[in-house]
């Protein structure tokens, strides 16, 4: 049956089957809306800034506020310490991966409620999964919203190729929320001047990289990264997300700078077309 | 306890280290079990285009033959599929520019409308469909006080769906999202109830004597690049790395009769398994 009111594309949808190569390449065709174009999503790291107390997260919170008016910012949190007890302690009880990636979100949670409660004279929310349709209202109102970076996969969260760990955490809710808004950036605060050939943590040879893309940083194949992989992976196949900087966001203004787009810390890129 | 670095660690056996490193993520596999939740619960996902979409003649004789099932000692985790209304909203999101992530939580609500369907018809029975809100954390509740639920099939990625490596259709859309809670909750079968007799060699809607292939494991089945499968391609990733689930079957519900058959553990369509 021939519809006239389907596009030839959503005659294909409904006949064809979706594990059709040709028609999912098809579904890539037509315009990509940004939906928040104006928008950088900064994810604040867990153990390397809010686990560290005031020392980190007060001139942290601060820099926020002065970038409010300039830039908007949709503020996504780290889990940090209490996950990886969380999650020692569940897998030593033999729980699956979809329970310690609940258990990962309770926490991820309770930061994004205390950086909200440093923010909150200022008029800056914290949203749940369920009030991201309000977030566009916030960020024209307020230039900044504060939601946990875990994506909300909860007991449907997938294995890992290796061990119990959920492979999808804080780095990569947040990194799929500024995909999904056609974000301006994504920016990630820790405690590294960004990428390194080694853990600069243990070791002092460490050498630190400037700019990469995903793919030359996966051939690499250390044993350590920044950032989660499937960031990496995801990368590669995002449509506005392409690039990711991470920055150390216990120097002063360094957040000030990514978001203006200078050059600081390290810069992920996709590399080649999408 | 406050240490040397200026960070404040719980002693753990995770403690201090990062979780991106490959050492780490090795030692949490060694040596420990999974405990399944739902040891004795059958999974059965029940196709929105192949059975529902079909309206009454395909939908009433599999309540029936779930309504037998019900009637016994087992407990059923069912869900459904989005099926014609999902395409639909995806051809029309598409047109309008939206991302995956959009089209993602967009087709949770024709799943969940087909759950609702399912579960008017098996009403008789006690088995509504579930909030999805509340199905996850509740689940070993109501497997306990009902003699089965329903679900929507999608996983709660919606905004967080992955883009996908090809196009921009959610790669993770109701036969993963029901794989997910099978082996999450560890349940005894894990059943797909579709149109077709189980994976066929050429899609049999245009090739109706192409062989049917009866077991098959999901790496052979990811090298042999079949042009379609009768579900989701990600299934076969998902089921590689699946520790409590090893297998499941696709059979054909306009044979209604095998989907007892196979929730004993029976081979009546094309069993899957972990290779």
């Amino acid at each position: 049956m021939k519809s006239e009111i389907l596009t030839d594309l959503g005659q294909r949808l409904i006949s064809e089957s979706l594990t059709d190569e040709a028609l999912m390449a098809a579904t890539a065709e037509g315009p990509h809306v940004r939906i928040l174009p104006d928008a950088n999503v900064v994810k604040i790291g867990g153990q390397s800034m809010i686990d560290r107390g005031r020392s980190a997260v007060f001139p942290i919170i601060d820099e926020i506020v002065q970038n409010l008016g300039r830039h908007k910012m949709i503020i996504g949190t780290g889990a940090g310490t209490r996950a990886r007890h969380a999650y020692s302690v569940g897998i030593d009880l033999e729980l699956p991966t979809g329970v310690l990636s609940v258990l990962g979100t309770f926490v991820s949670m309770q930061n994004a409620r205390m950086l909200h409660f440093l923010l909150a004279k200022h008029g800056i929310p914290f949203i749940e999964p369920i009030q991201f349709p309000q977030l566009p209202h916030y960020l024209a109102e307020r230039d900044a919203v504060v939601f946990f970076g875990m994506p909300p996969y909860t007991f449907w969260q997938q294995n890992p190729k290796v061990g119990r760990i959920p492979p999808h955490r804080t780095d990569t809710g947040s990194y799929l929320i500024s995909e999904v808004f056609g974000a301006r950036s994504m920016i990630y605060v820790k405690d590294e001047d960004g990428l390194y050939t080694a853990d600069p943590k243990k070791d002092k040879h460490a050498t630190h990289i400037p700019e990469i893309t995903a793919e030359e940083l996966i051939a690499m194949d250390l044993d350590d990264v920044v950032v989660e992989r499937p960031v990496l992976e995801l990368m590669r196949s995002a449509v506005h997300s392409r690039s990711i900087r991470i920055i150390n966001g216990l120097v002063p203004g360094n957040l000030t700078r990514a978001l203006e787009g200078e050059r600081v810390g390290t810069l992920i890129t996709a590399g080649g077309a999408s | 306890m406050s240490t040397s670095d200026q960070r404040h660690h719980l002693n753990s056996m995770l403690m201090r280290e990062s979780l991106l490193d490959k050492e780490l993520m090795s030692s949490t596999e060694r040596g420990l079990r999974v405990r399944r939740m739902l040891p004795e619960a059958h999974v059965i996902k029940i196709g929105g285009s192949s059975i529902i979409d079909r309206g009454r003649e395909a939908t009433f004789p599999v309540v029936d033959a779930l309504g037998v099932l019900l009637d016994g000692d087992d407990t059923l985790l069912l869900s459904t599929g989005g099926g014609a209304r999902t395409r639909h909203v995806f051809s029309i999101g598409i047109d309008l520019g939206l991302p995956t992530g959009v089209l993602a939580q967009l087709s949770i609500a024709d799943a969940l409308g087909n759950a609702h369907i399912l579960g008017s018809l098996l009403a008789p029975w006690g088995v509504v469909a579930i909030p999805p809100e509340m199905f996850g954390h509740l689940l070993p509740l109501f497997a306990r006080a009902v003699p089965g639920v329903i679900f929507n099939g999608d996983p709660p990625y919606s905004l967080w769906e992955h883009p996908p490596s090809v196009g921009r259709i959610p790669p993770h859309r109701t036969d993963a999202g029901t794989f997910l809670v099978a082996e999450c909750f560890g349940c005894k079968t894990l059943t797909f109830v579709k149109d077709v007799d189980g994976i066929h060699e050429q899609d049999p809607r245009h090739h109706p004597d192409a062989p049917l292939i009866s077991e098959i494991g999901a790496r052979e089945l990811q090298a042999r690049a079949l042009p379609q499968l009768p579900f989701d391609r990600v299934l076969l990733e998902l089921l590689t790395h699946a520790r409590l689930i090893d297998r499941f079957q696709v059979i054909n519900g306009l044979h209604p009769e095998r989907i007892a058959a196979a929730v004993r553990g029976e081979h009546v369509g094309t069993m899957v398994y972990k290779d």
